[in-house]
């Protein structure tokens, strides 16, 4: 039996070196060496022997216990740990399923209640009084603690690393909601285990002292009076806690969501850019703006010459022939189809220049026009041609320099071998 | 409703800014507060000249345009794309994107780097440089209120939020979440028949087209196509 005022006399005079470990420990176990080393950097005018003598102490008076199957490594005392908790104001959010087992608890004792009072023994009733009012206020202590802990959930996520991602920075709030707060929303509930406990509770304490002033008291009234407003705090207490920790989580859980749907987004959208392109992104989601270039207008002097063009736009006459009137020169000459010059280039064959071809055809041709033909009948299947070497050209209007083809029949062997694609340039 | 113009103070400068396609947020202090003490006075005379005031509770105002115009241009598309490529590139750095787009910053000396590493998405917003990267996207947010240049270094202003809700929109779309992790093959594009033969194509002749006008050549193939019909019947 260790002596409760030695306990209590060795954490106040070692609190100053105590405090510090409590945090190492809220982490894990620490070996030996750890601790020795951790109370060498707080004393640094301590021996290895001094330090020695005070883990003797603390391991003699139970505050330090060593861990199970690893003597070299120890840990604070459950108990120890506990009461230092609540001294410095640090809480572990417990488990709803605690509440829960306290309530069943709760309506067990209301039965052993009404049993005490069905068979008139006094003594098992104010025991069972008791017991109900100490379990409740268990249950009290329990969600204050709870709360505490809660806020402290919140402020630890809030106060963290802008730099990590939300996923890690509110990992703790989001375990938090799904093992604390969602379960006790569905025992809060009007028709949780909370309500229906709460409510058997009070019936039987309520019938207790109807019963009581018809019958004759077995215990004194102000006891039942007690612990039915007990009770009823603990209801209270209850649902105030849960508001304030929806109040404190739900927001932080939402941003946490958000996060994730947004970087979910970004990472889909992006996948389906690159399998289907920058197009395949709907286009419903994108944003609308109006585009700033659509209000420019160019400088003053553009603007100007602009304004004066439309201003002084005359269309040009348009001259349709007459009927009664006969052409005084010749004809205009239609113009050539494709079937046509294609059959004139097939006659022509083999043809040692294209372009010279071309232009003895079409002596006054429209430069445009005859490079169009150049284009179409040097790409004809029927024909195989051989790249020539780069010339001048003179049409009626240009000079145009070019590498011309000489044509022949691809039905035919051709006379001259094709030039190969490394002479073609 | 009644309008008392002396009230709109800020009236020139807001439509001016709002007309461009700007976002007013709390950057600018003069015209956030001018538009948030007459919200409704402003919304209501903007109406009337037919343009249609956004308020966004986020902290942000802007003119939706016109449905005729309101096609997807193509700076709306890189900007969204900039947009899923920092939040991944972040997120990959374990860095919170969140933070970052929602009044963070980040450095100019930072865009090589996301421009190397995602060269080929960028590709696909003809953004092949730094300083295109700069020009086309960077600026683009500068000059639209996403986003404020000092020194080097962007900060991202809540109109962000704009981009960010598209990531949103794209993650509720359950079509396109399907599409892409269906099973089945994608569809395989269509290729023209070449009608000519290869090496012919392969030319530098100023008259050979096809490495520059690709639709000219694919209309005069086509015409090729239907003459040699004609002849042929």
């Amino acid at each position: 039996m260790i002596e409760p005022k030695r306990v209590l006399r060795a954490l106040a005079e070692h609190w100053a070196l105590l405090e510090p470990l409590c945090e190492r420990f809220d982490g894990g176990t620490l070996s030996l060496a750890e601790l020795r080393g951790q109370l060498a950097a707080q004393q640094l005018d301590s021996t290895p022997q001094d330090i020695t003598n005070l883990l003797d102490v603390w391991i003699r008076l139970d505050i330090l216990v060593p861990v199970a199957k690893s003597p070299n490594r120890f840990e604070l005392n459950a108990q120890i740990h506990d009461f230092l908790a609540y001294l410095r104001r640090e809480h572990r959010l417990g488990l709803c399923l605690e509440i829960e087992a306290y309530l069943r608890h709760l309506e067990r004792l209301a039965g052993h209640i009404q049993d005490a009072f069905d068979i008139r023994d006094g003594n098992d009733l104010a025991r069972q009084l008791r017991l109900l009012d100490m379990r409740v206020r268990d249950v009290l202590k329990k969600l204050d603690n709870d709360e505490q802990a809660l806020v402290a959930v919140a402020e630890r996520a809030k106060t963290s690393d802008r730099q990590i991602p939300l996923r890690q920075r509110y990992a703790e709030v989001l375990a938090t909601w799904d093992e604390y707060v969602e379960p006790m929303i569905q025992l809060v509930n009007a028709d949780g285990a909370f309500e229906q406990g709460v409510r058997k509770v009070e019936t039987v304490l309520l019938r207790l002292l109807g019963e009581q002033a018809r019958l004759g008291h077995l215990v004194d009234d102000d006891m039942l009076l007690r612990t039915h407003a007990r009770i009823l705090e603990m209801q209270t207490s209850a649902q105030l806690t849960l508001r304030h920790a929806r109040e404190l989580l739900l927001p932080l859980r939402e941003e946490a969501r958000r996060h994730n749907a947004v970087t979910r987004g970004a990472a889909l959208a992006l996948s389906v850019i690159r399998r289907k392109g920058i197009d395949a992104v709907p286009q419903a989601a994108m944003p609308l703006f109006t585009r700033p270039q659509s209000t420019f207008l160019g400088s003053a002097s553009q603007v100007e010459a602009y304004v004066y063009a439309l201003a002084r736009f005359e269309a040009k006459p348009a001259q349709f022939p007459k009927a009664h009137k006969s052409h005084k020169g010749a004809a205009p000459r239609a113009p050539r189809t494709v079937k046509e010059m294609l059959e004139r280039c097939e006659d022509a064959l083999p043809l040692p220049d294209l372009m010279v071809w071309l232009l003895e055809q079409e002596p006054e041709g429209a430069t445009d026009e005859l490079l169009y033909w150049f284009s179409r009948l040097s790409r004809e299947k029927r024909f195989t041609r051989a790249r020539l070497e780069r010339r001048e050209y003179t049409t009626q209007e240009h000079l145009v320099s070019l590498r011309s083809f000489a044509l022949t029949s691809s039905r035919e062997p051709s006379p001259e071998p094709t030039a190969s694609p490394t002479h073609a340039s | 409703m009644h309008l008392d113009l002396s009230e709109l103070s800020q009236l020139a400068p807001i439509f001016r800014e709002l007309f461009k396609g700007f976002h007013i947020s709390r950057r600018d202090p003069e015209l956030y507060a001018q538009l948030s003490n007459f919200q409704d006075q402003y919304r209501g005379l903007f109406k009337a000249l037919g343009f249609e005031l956004v308020c966004d509770t986020r902290g942000f105002y802007y003119f939706v345009p016109e449905l005729a115009a309101a096609q997807v241009n193509k700076t709306a598309q890189r900007l969204s794309l900039f947009t899923f490529i920092l939040v991944e590139h972040l997120a990959d750095q374990g860095r919170d994107p969140m933070s970052v787009l929602d009044g963070g910053s980040l450095g100019r000396d930072e865009l090589p780097s996301l421009l190397e590493k995602y060269r080929d998405l960028f590709l696909q917003a003809e953004v092949q440089t730094p300083d295109e990267l700069e020009e086309k996207i960077m600026r683009r947010m500068t000059q639209l209120g996403f986003a404020s240049e000092d020194n080097g270094i962007y900060r991202f202003l809540p109109p962000m939020h704009r981009f960010l809700d598209v990531c949103l929109s794209v993650q509720q779309d359950r079509d396109l979440a399907a599409s892409l992790h269906s099973a089945l093959p994608l569809p395989t594009p269509v290729l023209v028949v070449e009608e000519t033969p290869e090496e012919l194509n392969r030319t530098d002749d100023p008259l050979d087209l096809s490495p520059f006008e690709e639709s000219e050549e694919d209309a005069l193939a086509r015409a090729i196509a239907q003459e040699q019909q004609e002849i042929d019947a």
